[in-house]
């Protein structure tokens, strides 16, 4: 994680003093690791780039009551996991109401393929879509705590700070997430 | 040592805690059930952690920047919704920025911004729109609270003169009496032998006998227009010598002096009046359950 140094605290104060064009620095600072984060929560580059932005934006309006002795790397990484977690939501909102709409009354519910075919599979690989279809079935919390920890290698400490709950349910995510991935991989070969 | 369960597999595979003491070390080493169960669970995780990122240039950051900068907001301003969701065009509005006003703060600044006067000038007619309904519902609620402040007057003035009435004029008590045929000829007869056996000479005697005629008076006479209106003569006549001698008794100008007790003794007599109603008694007992409610007033 990125640590706040001198330019941070020079660049918040010039912010709260006034200065927009000084929150610049901030972002650009740190908007590559809010990337990373961002996408391997929402495994789409342009929710991601979203992501980044919210995540600012929350930071700017929020930023009179950052803590001067707190570091403003994790800050953010934070206001970034909550509003990944938000898009996720929103995400799986908008798939349930759209599966709603294209339902039919005749034939059932259609609801999209979870397991891909070989083509899509061998047309997708480069982007990582038999992790991101194995994720698909994760809720948004058990998604959120399995790329802290799997992929970005945050503790569970760290996660359950990040996500506001206990240790034991920050793990009890991850335990789940992780049943939820095998499962999913496992379904997937055989289909493959 | 009991194998390891797969969240004891989960947290040794993460290093987590107190998982990887020296305990499952060598039973992971020694079992080969467990080794077997971890080792699948890191091929399958290892495999996951080959998700790769799409590299951002150096740029990304300059990028953000423009978009984030595009959104935010003079110094000091304030924004509507309206122009918040203009800014954001069809971009998802963060949240946290949602509600009502976004009131973005930035210490020291007093200058007031361009945009929050051009905000105010545009707002300007739904300004005074809003005002004219606020004063439209003052006015209502104002009228609203005069009426009912008038009618709650009114209706105090109605029950003050209501009340007053009742003062000035006291109602008329009247006493209702149930009356049983059966009672009003067992008391005509008992008054019919104290009459009979009447000393004219002692008032204290005659006295109550002018009381009682007086209450039996009102119900004979009822008794009587029934019997009359029925069709029965016989009880229409023993009730009409009955009034007649009672109204003697009752209001007789002399009172109960001597001469008249001895009139009505012998108009008692020649009328057979105490025979007759005995007769009535006797052969008409399904009358004696006829009943009379009579109304009296305070003089009767």
């Amino acid at each position: 994680m990125v640590s706040m140094g001198h330019s941070d605290g020079t660049a918040i104060e010039a912010v709260l003093a006034g200065d927009r064009e000084a929150y610049a620095a901030l972002v650009t600072r740190h908007s590559r690791m809010l990337f990373r984060l961002a996408y391997r929560m929402t495994g789409n580059p342009a929710d991601a780039d979203d992501v980044v932005q919210d995540a600012f934006l929350r930071a700017y309006q929020k930023l009179s009551s950052f803590e001067s002795r707190s570091d403003f790397g994790t800050w953010i990484y934070r206001i970034a996991v909550h509003c990944a977690l938000d898009r996720l939501q929103s995400r799986r909102r908008d798939e349930a109401r759209q599966v709603s709409e294209d339902s039919d009354p005749e034939n059932g519910v259609q609801v999209a393929d979870a397991a891909p075919g070989p083509e899509r599979l061998a047309q997708s690989a480069e982007i990582g879509v038999l992790q991101e279809m194995a994720m698909r079935g994760l809720t948004a919390m058990e998604r959120t705590a399995f790329v802290l920890r799997h992929m970005e290698e945050r503790s569970t400490e760290e996660i359950a700070a990040a996500l506001q709950v206990s240790p034991n349910t920050a793990k009890q995510s991850v335990y789940r997430a992780v049943q939820k991935v095998r499962q999913r991989l496992t379904q997937m070969k055989v289909t493959v | 040592m009991t194998h390891l369960s797969e969240e004891e597999l989960v947290e040794r595979y993460y290093r987590d805690g107190a998982a990887a003491d020296g305990a499952e070390d060598r039973h992971v080493e020694e079992c080969e059930e467990c080794a077997a169960a971890l080792a699948a669970l890191e091929s399958d995780l290892n495999a996951v952690r080959r998700m790769d990122v799409p590299e951002r240039d150096g740029n990304y950051g300059d990028t953000i920047w423009k978009r984030v900068s595009s959104l935010l907001p003079e110094s000091g301003a304030v924004l509507s919704v309206a122009k918040g969701a203009e800014l954001l065009g069809d971009r998802e509005v963060p949240q946290g920025l949602k509600p009502g006003i976004f009131k973005w703060r930035a210490n020291g600044t007093t200058e007031v911004a361009p945009l929050r006067e051009k905000l105010l000038r545009e707002n300007r007619p739904l300004l005074w729109r809003g005002l004219g309904y606020a004063a439209g519902c003052a006015v209502l609620v104002a009228g609203a609270f005069y009426v009912g402040t008038v009618w709650e007057h009114q209706q105090h003035l109605r029950q003050d003169a209501a009340r007053a009435a009742e003062h000035a004029t006291p109602p008329v008590q009247q006493r209702v009496v149930v009356v049983v045929l059966g009672d009003h000829l067992d008391r005509s007869e008992r008054l019919l032998v104290e009459l009979k056996h009447a000393d004219a000479e002692d008032p204290e005697l005659v006295k109550p006998l002018r009381e009682e005629a007086r209450n039996l008076l009102a119900a004979n006479r009822e008794f009587r227009d029934d019997a009359e209106k029925t069709g029965d003569p016989a009880l229409t006549k023993a009730l009409g010598h009955l009034d007649t001698l009672l109204t003697e008794m009752a209001n007789g100008p002399q009172g109960l002096n001597a001469a008249a007790i001895e009139r009505l003794q012998k108009q008692m007599n020649e009328d057979g009046l105490l025979f007759e109603v005995r007769v009535l008694r006797s052969k008409n007992p399904h009358r004696e359950s006829a009943v009379r409610v009579l109304a009296r007033g305070g003089t009767a």
